[in-house]
Parts: C-alpha cells; sequence; structure tokens
C-alpha cells in the first residue's frame, strides 16, 4: 500500500511540477491586421464578456441591447459570464502558471487595483487601444481619467467604458438634511445610534467611503501621491485619524459596528428594508432605477458631500489568452460608439455616465444625450461634475482594507 | 394512547408547517412589484420578476436544461458505477476492503472546497476547467459515495442466496440480474437517483469553481441575484429551481418505483 | 484430467477472487483520480510545493502561518460552534420527527411527501427564504411592528450578520431535520414492523418499546445521518460567505478569500486552511464514531 501511495504521490508531483514547462507560445498577429479584416475575424464567432453579474438591469442591457446590436453590426455574438474581477482575475492568473494560452475569457470590465494587478502580473493583451475606431474618434486621450486608471498609467491596455461617481442616498420622507461632511456625519450616527454602517472591506463601494473619511480626515487626496510601493507602517500613521474617527463612531452604528453588510448590495437591502437611513452607492442614477422598478420607495434621495465625492472611469480590457480578440476588439468598438454609451445612459437601462469626450461627439449625439431623463433621484450632470474628487493611486488600496481589517476588525478578537 | 397519537400528528404538522410556510413568502415576493419597507404585504404586484425569467435573453431557460442535462448524466454515469462498487462491498470480502470502505466515505467528510480548490489548477491545465465534462467528472466524485452505500446495504441484506438460485436455474448473468437483482434494487435506485440528483441540481460551489462562470447552471445564475439582492428576480428562480426538482423527484419515483414500496436501505 | 479440472477451477476461483475489484474498479477510479487526487494536489500545495508560481520547496512554513494567525481560533471556533449546534438540533429534531411519523397515520398521505421538500431545496434558495422571514426587516419583523409589539426594525432579534449565527444554524436546521427524518424514518419503519409486535405482545409501555427497541435498533442510522450533516455544516461554503458575521470568517470562507486572492502567494495559504478543516473534520467524525460504536455494534 505504501508503495501504490509512494507512487501515486511521484505521479501527481510530476503532474504538479511539469506545469510550468510545455508553454507554447502562439504567435498572434492581431494588432498587425487592419480593421476591416478584424472584422471580417470576428464575423460569426463569439465573444465571452466577463462582468461582475449582480445587477438585472446591466445584465439585460448587455444580453439585449448590446447582444441584438453586436449581432446585426458584426455577426458577433454575445455571450455574457456573470463574473466578478476577483474571480476572473484568480483563473487568469491560474491559467497564466500553467501557461495555458487558448483561454476562455474574450474581454473584461476592469478598474483600479484589479487593472494595475493584471497588468503587473501581465495578464492584459496589448496596446491595443489605438485599433479600436470609436477610441480614436471620440475620446480625449489625453484626459487624467482616461490616460491613468487609480493613478496607474492606461497605456493603450484597456479603453473607457464609463464612469462613476460616488453618492450617499437617503430617504426624503424620513431625514431632512443629510450629513454632508464627514463631521456631520460623525454626530448624526451618534444621535441616531444604529441608523448608518457601510460595507465591509474589501467591498467596492466601502472601500469607496473610507477614502472619502480619508480626505477629509487625513489631509485630501494631495497627500496620498503617487507611488507604486506603498509602507504600511506610514500610511498606519497617516491613518491615526481615520481610525479614530471609525473606531468612535463603532459603537453608535448599526449592530454597533459589531458586523458589517458583506456587500454594497446587502447594504441597499438593509437600506430598502428600512434598517438604515443613510446608503452609498458608486452608481448616481442607481436609486432612480431601483425606485422605478418599485425596490425602493418613492422619497429616496441622493446626495454628494460639501467637498466632493470620488469618481472614476471603468475600463473594458482583453486578457492575454483571448481565444478570439478580434471578436473582443469589435465588442470594444460597439460599447464605445456614441449610440452604445448614450443607451447606457438611459437610467431604465443603466445609467452609466457617458466615457466620451462630449466636445468630439456629433451635435446630433449631443442633442440626444441632453434629452435623456436621468431619473428623479439622480443629481445633475453639473452637481456631480463640480463634486467629483480624483481616486489616489492603487496601490495604496489593498494596504488600506489590510490596515482597516487590523484597526477596526481585528482589534476586539484580540 | 388516542392522546399520544394527536400529539405526534401536531409534532408532523407542526413541522410540515414550518417545511412548506417559507415558500409562500418565496412566492409573494416573485410577483411582488413593490413592497415598501414598513408594508406587511405587497402594495402593488406585477410581473416584472417573471417577465425577465421568461425572457429568451435571461438565459433561465437554457441554463435550467444545462443543469437538468449535467445532473441526469451525473446521476445517470453515477448509477452505472455505484450498482457493481455497491455489490463488491456489500457481498465479497477481499483485501484491503478497509481502505477502500474508508476511501468510499471519504468524500462525504472531506469538504467539498477543499478537493475543488486543489484539483482545479490540473482542470486548468488539461483544459477541463470551464467544460461541462470537467464538471460533471468533479460532481460524479460527490454524488458516487451516497450511491455506492445505499446499494452496499441493499446487497448486503440481499446476501448471494438469490442469484446463486438463479444459477442453480441455469440463468445466464444478465438474466439472473434483470429478472432477480434488479428487483430488489430498485428501492435503492428510486432513493439514490434522488439523492443524488439533488446534491448534483444544487451543486453551487464546485460548478462555479471548476465551470468558471461559463458553465451556468441554475444555482450559478441564481447566485448573483441572491447576494445582489434583486428579490424579485432572486425568488422567481428559485421557485423555477424547486418546481423543477421536485418534478423530477416525482418522475424517478413514479416511473422506477411502479407499486414497490419505497423502503430506503442507508447507512453510512 | 483431474488436472486440468482442477486448473480451470484454480482459475475460476482466481477471477472470483478478482470479481470484487473488476466491480469497484471504475467507482474507485474516479474517487482515486479526481478525490484522491485533489485532496493530495490540495496537500502538496499546502506545503508550499507549488512549481507554476515558482515555489518548488516543500515547507511548513505555512502551516505556521495559519496556525499562529490570530484569526486562526476564533474561525475555528466559530465554524466548530456553527456545525455542532446545527447537528445536534437537527439530529434531535429530525429523530423526533421520524418518530412522530411512525405513530401517526399520515404516513402515506401527502404529509410523508411535503416534509421531504426542503431536501430539495438547495441551500441557496433555502437562506433566500429564511432571509425573507427573519431578518431585521423580514416579514416576521414587520409583522410584530404592526402589531405594536415592537417599536422599530432594530428591536427584533438579529439572525443574520451575527456572531451567535443563530440565522445561518436555523437555515442549516431548516433544511436538515427533513433529511435526518428521512434516513432514520425508513429503518424505524423496518424495525417497527419486524419487531413493534413482538414487544406489545410482551405488554410492554409505548415509552419501553421506544427507549429499549426502536432508538437503540435505529441509532446507527441516526449516527450516520447527523455525521453527514456535521461534515457538511462544517465544510459548507456559500451560507456563511453570504451571511455570515465580518470577523471572524468561517474556515471555507477564510479559505475562498486566500484562494481568490490577486496575491498568487496567498494560494498555499488557502490550501493549508483546507487541509486544517479536512484533517479536523474527519478526527471528529472518527472520534464520534469511536465514543458511539457501542451502539453500532449492537445492530450487527
Amino acid at each position: 500500500m505504501k508503495k501504490i501511495i509512494a507512487i501515486l504521490m511521484s505521479i501527481l508531483v510530476l503532474l504538479a511540477g511539469c506545469t510550468g514547462s510545455n508553454s507554447v507560445e502562439q504567435k498572434d498577429n492581431t494588432l498587425e491586421k487592419d480593421w476591416d479584416s478584424i472584422l471580417e475575424e470576428a464575423s460569426g464567432t463569439t465573444v465571452n464578456f466577463y462582468m461582475w453579474g449582480g445587477d438585472e438591469r446591466i445584465n439585460t442591457w448587455v444580453d439585449t441591447y448590446v447582444a441584438d446590436s453586436m449581432q446585426e453590426k458584426y455577426g458577433v455574438k454575445v455571450n455574457m459570464v456573470p463574473m466578478g474581477p476577483d474571480e476572473y482575475l484568480n483563473k487568469l492568473l491560474g491559467e497564466k502558471q500553467v501557461s495555458r494560452m487558448e483561454g476562455s475569457i474574450d474581454l473584461v470590465w476592469i478598474n483600479g487595483e484589479n487593472f494595475k494587478t493584471a497588468r503587473q502580473a501581465d495578464l492584459l493583451w496589448g496596446p491595443f487601444a489605438d485599433k479600436v475606431p470609436s477610441y480614436n474618434k471620440y475620446i480625449d486621450k489625453e484626459a487624467p481619467d482616461v490616460a491613468y486608471d487609480f493613478g496607474y498609467p492606461v497605456e493603450g491596455y484597456e479603453i473607457p467604458y464609463g464612469k462613476a461617481q460616488f453618492v450617499f442616498a437617503y430617504d426624503s420622507a424620513k431625514l431632512e438634511n443629510p450629513p454632508a461632511t464627514s463631521e456631520e456625519l460623525l454626530q448624526w450616527v451618534k444621535d441616531n445610534p444604529g441608523r448608518f454602517t457601510y460595507p465591509e472591506i474589501p467591498d467596492f463601494t466601502g472601500s469607496v467611503f473610507l477614502r472619502h473619511l480619508m480626505y477629509e480626515l487625513c489631509g485630501g487626496y494631495e497627500a496620498f501621491p503617487y507611488t507604486e510601493e506603498v509602507d504600511k507602517e506610514k500610511l498606519d500613521v497617516q491613518l491615526t485619524p481615520l481610525w479614530d474617527y471609525l473606531n468612535e463612531m463603532k459603537e453608535y452604528m448599526w449592530r454597533n459596528g459589531e458586523t458589517y453588510p458583506s456587500s454594497v448590495a446587502a447594504l441597499q437591502q438593509l437600506f430598502a428594508d428600512g434598517e438604515i437611513d443613510i446608503s452609498m452607492t458608486y452608481h448616481p442614477s442607481y436609486m432612480s432605477g431601483m425606485i422605478s422598478q418599485g425596490l425602493m420607495p418613492e422619497t429616496v434621495r441622493t446626495y454628494v458631500w460639501d467637498k466632493g465625492t470620488i469618481g472614476n472611469t471603468h475600463f473594458l480590457a482583453i486578457p492575454f489568452n483571448a481565444p478570439n480578440k478580434s471578436a473582443a476588439l469589435a465588442l470594444c468598438d460597439f460599447l464605445s460608439s456614441p449610440e452604445a454609451q448614450i443607451s447606457k445612459y438611459v437610467p431604465e437601462n443603466w445609467g452609466d455616465m457617458v466615457a466620451l469626450d462630449i466636445n468630439k461627439m456629433e451635435p446630433e449625439y449631443v442633442e440626444e444625450l441632453k434629452g435623456i431623463d436621468t431619473g428623479i433621484a439622480t443629481l445633475s450632470s453639473e452637481i456631480l461634475q463640480n463634486h467629483r474628487l480624483p481616486e489616489i493611486s492603487a496601490s495604496y488600496i489593498p494596504v488600506i482594507e489590510e490596515l482597516w481589517k487590523e484597526r477596526i476588525i481585528q482589534r476586539e478578537g484580540q | 394512547m388516542l392522546m399520544s397519537n394527536v400529539f405526534y400528528k401536531l409534532i408532523v404538522v407542526c413541522m410540515v408547517i414550518v417545511f412548506v410556510l417559507p415558500f409562500l413568502v418565496l412566492l409573494v415576493w416573485s410577483f411582488s412589484q413593490s413592497w415598501p419597507s414598513n408594508a406587511l404585504f405587497p402594495n402593488e404586484l406585477g410581473l416584472r420578476g417573471w417577465t425577465y425569467i421568461f425572457s429568451p435573453h435571461s438565459k433561465v431557460l437554457s441554463s435550467l436544461g444545462l443543469s437538468l442535462l449535467i445532473s441526469l448524466l451525473v446521476t445517470g454515469i453515477a448509477m452505472l458505477i455505484c450498482i457493481p462498487a455497491g455489490k463488491a462491498l456489500g457481498i465479497y470480502d477481499f483485501a484491503g476492503k478497509n481502505i477502500v470502505e474508508i476511501l468510499v466515505l471519504a468524500p462525504i467528510i472531506i469538504p467539498t472546497i477543499t478537493v475543488g480548490m486543489g484539483i482545479h489548477i490540473v482542470f486548468i491545465k488539461y483544459g477541463l476547467a470551464d467544460t461541462v465534462v470537467g464538471v460533471i467528472l468533479i460532481q460524479l466524485t460527490v454524488v458516487l459515495p451516497y450511491g455506492i452505500r445505499i446499494f452496499a446495504s441493499i446487497y448486503k441484506a440481499l446476501g448471494t442466496k438469490w442469484e446463486e438460485q438463479a444459477k442453480v436455474l441455469k440463468a445466464d448473468f444478465w438474466q439472473s440480474f434483470r429478472y432477480v437483482t434488479l428487483p430488489f434494487l430498485y428501492p435503492g435506485i428510486v432513493s439514490a437517483g434522488i439523492l443524488m440528483f439533488n446534491v448534483s441540481f444544487s451543486q453551487y460551489f464546485l460548478t462555479f469553481l471548476i465551470g468558471g462562470g461559463k458553465v451556468v447552471t441554475l444555482p450559478v445564475l441564481l447566485f448573483p441575484f441572491v447576494n445582489s439582492g434583486d428579490r424579485v428576480v432572486a425568488s422567481g428562480l428559485s421557485l423555477i429551481f424547486i418546481l423543477s426538482s421536485l418534478v423530477l423527484m416525482i418522475i424517478i419515483e413514479k416511473t422506477v418505483s411502479n407499486r414497490v414500496e419505497q423502503t430506503e436501505f442507508y447507512y453510512l | 484430467m483431474e488436472r486440468k479440472n482442477n486448473s480451470k477451477r484454480r482459475a475460476v476461483a482466481f477471477l472470483d477472487l478478482l470479481k470484487p475489484y473488476i466491480y469497484l474498479f471504475p467507482a474507485l477510479g474516479v474517487i482515486v483520480v479526481f478525490f484522491l487526487g485533489g485532496f493530495i494536489l490540495a496537500l502538496i500545495q499546502s506545503l508550499g510545493y507549488f512549481p507554476a508560481i515558482g515555489l518548488d520547496d516543500f515547507t511548513l512554513n505555512y502551516y505556521k502561518e495559519v496556525l499562529s494567525d490570530p484569526q486562526f481560533l476564533e474561525s475555528l471556533g466559530y465554524t466548530l460552534y456553527i456545525a455542532a449546534v446545527s447537528t445536534a438540533i437537527s439530529t434531535v429534531l429530525g429523530t423526533i420527527l421520524a418518530y412522530a411519523l411512525l405513530k401517526t397515520s399520515l404516513k402515506n398521505s401527502i404529509i410523508s411527501f411535503l416534509y421531504k421538500i426542503p431536501i430539495a431545496v438547495p441551500h441557496l434558495v433555502a437562506a433566500l427564504m429564511i432571509v425573507f422571514i427573519l431578518s431585521q426587516g423580514g416579514v416576521m419583523a414587520r409583522f410584530f411592528i404592526k402589531t405594536g409589539l415592537i417599536t422599530e426594525t432594530a428591536d427584533f432579534p438579529a439572525f443574520f450578520f451575527t456572531r451567535n449565527a443563530l440565522g445561518i444554524i436555523i437555515i442549516y436546521v431548516w433544511k436538515e431535520i427533513p433529511f435526518v427524518a428521512f434516513m432514520v424514518y425508513a429503518v424505524m419503519k423496518n424495525i417497527h414492523r419486524n419487531l413493534g409486535e413482538v414487544a406489545s405482545t410482551l405488554n410492554a409501555s409505548e415509552r419501553q418499546v421506544f427507549c429499549h427497541v426502536i432508538l437503540p435498533l435505529s441509532m446507527p442510522s441516526i449516527i450516520s445521518a447527523s455525521v453527514i450533516v456535521f461534515a457538511f455544516s462544517f465544510g459548507a461554503f456559500e451560507i456563511p460567505y453570504l451571511l455570515g458575521v465580518t470577523y471572524p470568517k468561517t474556515m471555507s470562507v477564510w479559505a475562498y478569500y486566500s484562494y481568490i486572492s490577486s496575491d498568487l502567494m496567498e494560494r498555499p495559504v488557502a490550501m493549508v486552511i483546507n487541509i486544517v478543516i479536512s484533517l479536523i473534520c474527519s478526527c471528529l467524525v472518527l472520534i464520534y464514531y469511536l465514543s458511539t460504536k457501542k451502539y453500532l455494534r449492537r445492530w450487527d
């Protein structure tokens, strides 16, 4: 029996061991082709689009409008796969490690620290942006929120897909003057114990919420310049006011701050169920959409803090081992075209902000854009624009998340 | 005596109510249009959830089909390899039987996430990840133990006397299996079939991990909705899920068992 | 002639000897390759041997890292607590339900079908339904507010995202009681048919029949049902992932977060947690078996 186990072990070790060795580098010449032959190659194929799949409206938009248009325009079938960045990055990493050059993902929806991770691990194919006609035509390539993604240089490895800005939400039937600074928030939470919480880090929205407090308490975004490597201890010291603030607030929070909703979706449930009075979202028109579907009361409104809220751009990227890069490029082109961007901006469809440069768009598109009713609870684009703060460098984010766990969560455990 | 009968009836009825009542809530949610936070009942009913579910682009019907296909294949293949394995364990004594028994028990005890994460990298390497075949293979290991144990206990109770009898009557192997053994196996086929089907049909984690999000079975489709909290769609999907698995349970029970009283032989 | 016969007989005997192995071959093949293979690969990766990411030394460092993490004991305790409490409640109530089913004449009615429904319901759906009912914004809380028993949602006890994990336990219990009852009832029915009448003719009281005949004889199936329930709830992932408290995580959720971390160096950590859960679970099952051995023997 021992012998059998020994043999089995060695086979498995061999199996696991030889995984790195037999990489077959495939020559990929998609970038050398002209756009017409790319489209020709894409025609009749399927493109696998991996994206976070927790919002029925976004799924429906991709499955209907995008899929139908792509079929009509390029003869490409769009297969939306509901999988978030944590999981697909992990999958790509796994495939990279065993040198699987023919993967299953053609296009991903990505930004921020996920983009940085992907670039650093060399998981993305490119630079491809200049190949995409609508990118060349409609996008201001020099704009800081297009050329940099959370401070990390984009360098043509992703193209902008949409823009979002963080907003807070409250029910105007219950609250008159929602707190619009960190100070007011703390006071409000103390006056209304149990009625506020934020999503558990590393939830994307929860993490952005922390950065707002950081900006207000620890010297603004200027205090966090672009950097590749973050010194954890130094940052910890710099963030002391943030930890003090959160720990002071903690006992007045929902469930005394002993636990947090596990995702932004869970937070919205608490808000919809009236368990908390202030919510937050990274989609300015999210609440309008929820109201029109009857999932939130009609009196819900959104607002920004006096000193502004963080906005960012989200992107599309193509993995290194995408099996169908031509169709991915075709889909990129369509998604960054004015018609797709305008359709995406309609709140019933999604309500995501346009990633294109308005000055480069044809007047009829601009007219159409202006005519769209963004919904009862959505702030005007002027207000949003005037209260827009930049994101900080992606390198900070995992460190902040780690520190949050140590400073806020594990404290009582020890 | 009468009193105690009433008492037991009460226990049974109470528990059944607890088991069934939640479905009503699910049903109401799936038909609600607007259900504000302070209202006991929805103040507006609507078909938003069902419209989404039955619209051709929602993938619900295709993933239901895929789920059924995968689970039926898993159950079928498992059945074919469980019956002989159960016979070996139920009737024969052989060297290494203890080890085999532990091996067969292990997939129930060792958490599926251990095995799934461990083997993932090899599946990626050999192209089994993201495929229906990969999902079927990994699900087979999870359902097999249940089937093997059921058939082992049936064969144990059955012994060899019937097959010997058949041999005396000069029945060949297939005749003996078809006319002598199989009738005894019917109840086992029903309960093993139902159990294995359910384990496979409701498997989320392994399908998601090994299927890589590309093998979209019903649980994989449902998970983001439960997680993101679109309760209307999630409720509708859940009802479809339960309904299809119940219908299948009834079909298996009716077609295979035809009036054989269902007895479960099932020990660990 | 006789020798020929002999060798033929020997060949037949040899074939008979091989028979169980042939019968077992396909099943064992699948289990050894995919199950044992997966487990051993997890073990190898937990020891830091992971050439794909440039780790090719066997080391116990990852074990040290996990075992000395302050989260480890808390996570283990939380996981054990959830598994033990849900197993205990489901086993006791499931056995009671099985016995009650036996004592009522309802067995062939619709009831015997209805009670099995939760078995066919996946945990994910069970979680959804029970959250609808028991969360602080759920149906029950709304009912209490309407009737004036409580004034606001926060007065309703918290079942989810809590350290006491009551909601998770209720979901498991709701799902597993019918499972235990299903397994135990079948056995009780057999016992009842064979021995119940003998016992009654001997003028034994109902209680005596239960305590001295039915319960001991159905013990093996009760034990095996509870082992399945325990092992499942110990290693389960979905429910604590969706509804668990922020800290500590259950072991499986912790393993998952380490596994999907974009830092591949976390993967051996995930594997260590996996191996640790597997070992602890196997040991507990073994201890449980040994301590209940006397009941098992009675059955044979």
